[in-house]
């Protein structure tokens, strides 16, 4: 490309390289879908003063829902955290359990056991 | 208690050169376990724990230090960054086929894995395998594959984990004490019940 | 414009009063080339790009009462989006736009034309301001005049010449650097 690219080529190559791209084909309806879930605010307020009162409900409704979903969440986690604790420990038992097991095993007449220090 | 803490020793020099190990990330101390959905459908009980890092943290969480065995475990548990257990319970002898555990086994292949210990019972027709993973001399993994006739473990530790002190909580937090089988006569002690479905 | 050809703008846009979902769609399939290019082109973003027609054409959906004629439908979209897009362009803090990359990446028909060259092109273009990106988009793009860039953006006609007059000697200059490098 030269140093010096003439107007005209700057402009036939932007136009040649801002070609319009497609969205594909799901695009309209992923568009037809959010319209269908977002119905309750195809009408305005018809005055402003109802328009504040929506707000304010809108805001009050908010705020309980995220009370609401911070307990749930509370009480979510405190689940995870029990269940979490439980398997930890049933994981620990698995794991003693099967180091009895050899030792069992090797301190048993018929017990052929092979140790092999790794070195570290 | 005496009697099974001495009878670690066989096994405490090597592991508690793993205890002392730094626990390094090593992506190789963990293995990739196969889906073993079709075991889990033919067993009785099944045992199926996945606990990562951040689930680790989360349950000792809810560990309670001011508590002796809670703290014992937390203890036990911090240089961990991983552990997870399959554990398949049949009601019939070998009804797990070998190719699935010699799908894990195939795993544990030098330089990353190194065999610290393989028992095999012919009267009881157990078979126990313990290696231990090492990045350049240091230990920061543990893994155990166990073949019972009606039961199937593998048991995959990422980090560095104090085995003596695991053994020591052996009783605590419904860990069940396992009494020794008499050495003379080779019969198995109790079972414990530990086990549960999924 | 893209779309099916079955309809025009004015026949949906009749059927569309009416509150046919189904005829908006075609609607939103008749137009969504041409305004989400603009979008993508803007916000160099395929995500936030798509994020932005959809909610361009939820406003049309809103609005369509409005909205009187194909060309006014047009001209609407256009603003819309346009302003839409800069308002996002100067609300996301520098590290949160997106890489050219995102641009470069999306346009990826096969036509005539050197391809290495417009994926350049289109990057320089992403790094333009707002405003001149807006403005190069609109002239280049949608091949509209001055005038009707002023409308659009609602901008002075000598603040539309001079962003285009800028936004052209810098591309023309990163350009001439990316040829200096290569040779």
């Amino acid at each position: 490309m030269s140093e010096d690219m003439e107007q005209s080529d700057l402009e036939r190559g932007l136009r040649s390289a801002l070609r319009a791209v497609d969205p594909g084909e799901g695009f309209a309806p992923r568009v037809l879908a959010r319209i269908a879930v977002e119905p309750a605010q195809v009408e305005r307020p018809a005055r402003a003063g109802a328009m504040v009162s929506w707000l304010a409900f809108g805001l009050a409704a908010s705020v309980v829902l995220a009370v609401l979903l911070a307990h749930e969440w509370q009480v979510r986690r405190l689940e995870q955290g029990r269940e979490a604790r439980r398997q930890l420990i049933e994981a620990l038992r698995v794991t003693d359990e099967k180091l009895d097991l050899t030792y069992r095993v090797v301190n048993s007449r018929e017990g052929a056991a092979t140790a092999e220090h790794s070195g570290a | 208690m005496a009697v099974l803490f001495s009878g670690w020793r066989w096994l405490a020099g090597p592991l508690v050169a793993l205890a002392a190990s730094s626990a390094l990330a090593a992506p190789a101390a963990m293995l990739n376990l196969p889906d073993f959905d079709a075991l889990a459908a033919k067993a009785t009980e099944t045992v199926n724990i996945s606990l990562d890092t951040s689930l680790l943290a989360l349950a000792a969480s809810f560990l309670d230090s001011s508590d002796p065995d809670d703290a014992a475990t937390k203890e036990l548990i911090a240089g961990l960054k991983g552990i997870y257990v399959r554990s398949y319970t049949f009601g019939q002898d070998f009804a797990y086929p070998a190719a699935q555990v010699d799908l894990v086994r195939k795993q544990l292949a030098p330089p990353a894995w190194q065999r610290l210990v393989e028992v095999n019972s012919t009267k009881d027709h157990t078979h126990v395998q313990i290696y231990v993973a090492a990045d350049r001399g240091v230990a920061n993994g543990l893994a155990i594959i166990a073949s019972e006739p009606r039961e199937f473990t593998i048991v995959n530790i990422v980090g560095s984990i104090d085995l003596a002190k695991l053994h020591r909580l052996e009783g605590k937090f419904g860990i069940p004490k396992l009494d020794l089988p008499d050495s003379k006569d080779g019969k198995d002690g109790p079972k414990d019940g530990g086990k549960h479905d999924r | 414009m893209s779309g099916d050809g079955e309809c025009t703008g004015g026949d949906l846009l009749t059927r569309d009063l009416a509150g046919e979902r189904a005829a908006f769609g075609a609607l939103v399939r008749a137009h969504q080339r041409l305004f989400f290019s603009l979008a993508l082109r803007m916000l160099a973003d395929r995500h936030a790009a798509e994020d932005l027609s959809q909610e361009v054409f939820l406003q049309l959906y809103r609005n369509l009462s409005t909205v009187s004629s194909e060309s006014h439908l047009v001209f609407w979209l256009r603003k819309v989006t346009m302003h839409r897009a800069i308002d996002r362009l100067r609300r996301a803090p520098p590290l949160e736009r997106a890489a050219p990359e995102e641009a470069t990446a999306a346009a990826s028909e096969t036509e005539p034309g050197d391809p290495l060259l417009e994926r350049r092109l289109r990057s320089l273009v992403a790094e333009l301001p707002p405003a001149g990106r807006a403005v190069v988009l609109l002239r280049f793009q949608e091949d509209l005049d001055p005038v009707e860039i002023a409308r659009t953006l609602k901008m002075p006609l000598n603040t539309v010449k001079s962003h285009l007059r800028r936004s052209l000697a810098q591309l023309r200059e990163r350009m001439t650097e990316t040829a200096d490098v290569l040779t």
